[in-house]
């Protein structure tokens, strides 16, 4: 028997013009492990949240078609009735966190489904084990890291012990080796569906593999025969192996940022260094390493936004710094003057940007009504509107699909002259693709010299 | 002490506060819970103790110029249309200062349980008030998420060259921080319904009882509030 199934499933969101989904069918049995791939705006996150019963409960729309888990039709189950039996990782953690303690965040599921009490605080470690975020059960939410919430919303999920896993985005924060691990717990002895824009490590892992665009399904196949699929229709979804870049500062450009053993630390919590880096123009370095080792602090550093605590950072020029989730930092009500606000409201250079990155015709969208991927791409244009001699991008993948990251990788390359880049990101095939050189960045308490 | 019995100790000495006569013990209470505050890390309690002491600031400057109560007269102002004569009295000052006292404790009060107490505690031992506290407990973090927006929407402008300068600068960041605030209270309330919130047959983390000391500050709480009304 399926454990999911989805009937001509067409859903449009309230005041939407056009579907989200428009005639999905498919079949999920226990056990089975998908991975859902396509374009951002294509409608994954709409059919896994379809899958978890909050499309139509929580966001209202017209929905015809029908969704069944385990035989019960969700426009008949509330979402907190099938809690338990499915469980969803969303993707941006900060917003699913819901009480301060990390300990009480994971109880929190585990109470509402009605887990016996003397269970509850033992489920909660051990599911927080599995993770490798046992150390965290005494911190408080606010506290964590991207990455370290990423574990405990994941943690959170996996605690109901569900028979079907919806993730989306799961490892957006993780580095590879703690994605790799992620998937790997996740993905066993439960069904999952889980929506990737780093989709190589879900593809060696999945049984089936679901492609939706424009909210329709052009693929459901076994892996085999989707990866063939892949190579003729949608090559940048395949698998790539990341070739080991450089390490070393070879460049003959003129250095524009130069790092000498700086540290940093917030309060008293000591965040990086010593460390060094040099940037120059015409070159992209990417920053990789492990979560908590540095990186967005070091990267503020090269910027000019923070002072290091000790050693000695010089900028020259002008630096420009994408944040990471750039679409939580959105001021204007429209698109253009979203990005012009940085050249004086030069709105015909921000429109040029907005092409750069694909945006062409959203002028006049609401910032906050396009989807993460395309806030993604407007926070990007509002940086290169500046065009500083030193780019800065924290993370600029996150929630970008394969196909505009290849994009992206093509506009940061043709323009490397201009300016010195670096590229701060957890994503390798990315960081392969663009970077001249990688610098890898130890754990705090192995200082590091790059 | 665990939150739970803070959380009634600090209600108790609100309560003390607002009932107690004297000036003196009002002032007493306030600096005692002044105290209190000051033991959170300085970077989450400023935006509670400015905001609870100038209101009581203001209240202490206003009330005098638009409250009667007679006394001796100690300026004598213009008189404004709808407001009247404008006018300090001495009994007005001392009043005034009374009312201003009052409400810094209770606003202290109040910053001593958001900055101190474990609010997934209280969460944890409300029982058939579970929602109401939940409720409560994610509004009183809706300062500290606001805040945090807030640097974080300053160091994305400055990283786009942008610079806010100034209360215009400021006042541009108030309607984003409400559009993130609302976005994310959104997809907090969708996690929540995906998590099983609401649904009937739930259970709880067992709680530890109350230890002797607790329930000794608690009494001593009580004693408090009853000395107030009747001595203080």
């Amino acid at each position: 028997m399926a454990l999911a199934r989805v009937r001509q499933l067409t859903y449009r969101y309230p005041g939407a013009a056009r579907p989200a989904l428009d005639s999905v069918s498919l079949e999920l049995r226990p056990g089975e492990v998908a991975c859902l791939l396509g374009p951002s705006g294509g409608g994954k996150s709409t059919l896994l949240r379809a899958l978890a019963g909050l499309v139509p409960h929580f966001h209202g729309g017209v929905l015809s078609g029908s969704v069944e888990i385990r035989g019960i039709d969700t426009r008949r189950a509330r979402p907190a009735e099938l809690a338990g039996t499915v469980a969803s990782v969303f993707q941006d953690p900060e917003d699913q966190v819901v009480l301060t303690g990390v300990g009480a965040e994971i109880a929190f599921g585990l109470e509402n489904v009605g887990t016996p009490p003397a269970q509850i605080e033992p489920t909660a470690l051990a599911a927080l084990d599995s993770v490798g975020a046992g150390h965290l059960v005494e911190r408080r939410t606010q506290e964590l890291s991207a990455g370290e919430l990423q574990r405990v919303c994941i943690a959170a999920a996996l605690a109901l012990d569900p028979q079907l896993l919806l993730l989306d985005e799961p490892t957006s924060q993780l580095d590879p080796d703690g994605a790799e691990d992620m998937l790997d717990v996740a993905c066993s002895a439960r069904a999952v569906v889980v929506s990737e824009q780093r989709p190589t490590l879900a593809l060696e892992r999945c049984d089936r593999v679901l492609f939706l665009e424009g909210g329709r399904l052009l693929l459901d196949a076994p892996r085999d025969e989707a990866l063939l699929w892949l190579a003729e229709h949608r090559s940048a979804y395949l698998p790539q192996a990341r070739f080991a870049s450089g390490m070393e500062d070879l460049g003959s450009g003129e250095p524009l940022v130069r790092l000498e053993r700086v540290s940093y630390a917030y309060g008293t919590r000591h965040a990086v260094g010593p460390a060094s880096l040099t940037l120059r123009r015409g070159e992209i370095v990417a920053l990789e390493g492990h979560n908590g080792s540095g990186k967005t602090t070091l990267a503020k550093l090269a910027a000019g936004l923070l002072e290091p605590s000790a050693g000695a950072a010089q900028l020259r020029g002008r630096a420009a710094y994408l944040s990471q989730d750039p679409g939580r930092y959105l001021v204007c009500e429209r698109v253009d003057e979203e990005v012009a606000l940085g050249v004086g409201g030069d709105l015909e250079r921000a429109r040029r940007a907005l092409g750069l990155v694909e945006l062409t015709g959203y002028d006049s969208r609401h910032p906050r009504d396009l989807s993460s991927g395309e806030r993604e791409r407007l926070g990007l244009a509002a940086v290169l509107v500046t065009e500083p001699d030193v780019l800065i991008l924290d993370e600029p993948t996150r929630g970008v699909d394969p196909e505009r990251k290849a994009l992206l990788a093509r506009l940061l390359r043709d323009t490397a002259d201009l300016r010195a880049t670096l590229v701060v990101t957890h994503d390798p095939v990315f960081a392969a693709d663009v970077a001249d050189r990688s610098v890898r960045l130890g754990l705090v308490e192995e200082p590091a010299h790059v | 002490m665990s939150s739970v019995p803070a959380l009634v100790v600090l209600a108790l000495v609100a309560a003390a506060a607002l009932l107690a006569d004297r000036t003196a013990t009002v002032a007493a209470i306030t600096v005692l819970l002044l105290v209190v505050c000051l033991r959170a890390p300085r970077r989450r309690r400023w935006p509670y103790l400015v905001g609870t002491l100038v209101s009581a600031a203001f209240l202490f400057l206003l009330s005098p110029l638009l409250a009667s109560y007679g006394g001796v007269v100690l300026w004598d102002g213009p008189s404004v249309p709808v407001l009247g004569r404008l006018d300090v009295t001495d009994d007005e000052l001392r009043i005034a200062l009374f009312q201003a006292l009052r409400l810094a404790a209770v606003g202290l009060a109040f910053a001593a349980y958001a900055l101190l107490l474990d609010h997934d505690r209280l969460l944890q031992a409300a029982g058939k008030l579970r929602h109401s506290v939940l409720a409560v407990a994610l509004a009183t973090r809706l300062v500290p998420s606001l805040e945090r927006d807030a640097a974080g929407l300053v160091e994305a402008l400055r990283g786009r060259d942008v610079v806010v300068e100034g209360l215009r600068g400021r006042a541009r960041l108030l309607s984003p921080l409400l559009a993130g605030s609302l976005e994310r209270s959104l997809n907090l309330a969708e996690s929540m319904e995906a998590r099983g919130f609401g649904r009937p047959g739930r259970t709880r983390v067992p709680k530890p009882p109350w230890t002797t000391l607790e329930r000794a500050a608690v009494l001593a709480g009580l004693l408090f509030v009853l000395g107030a009304v009747l001595w203080l």
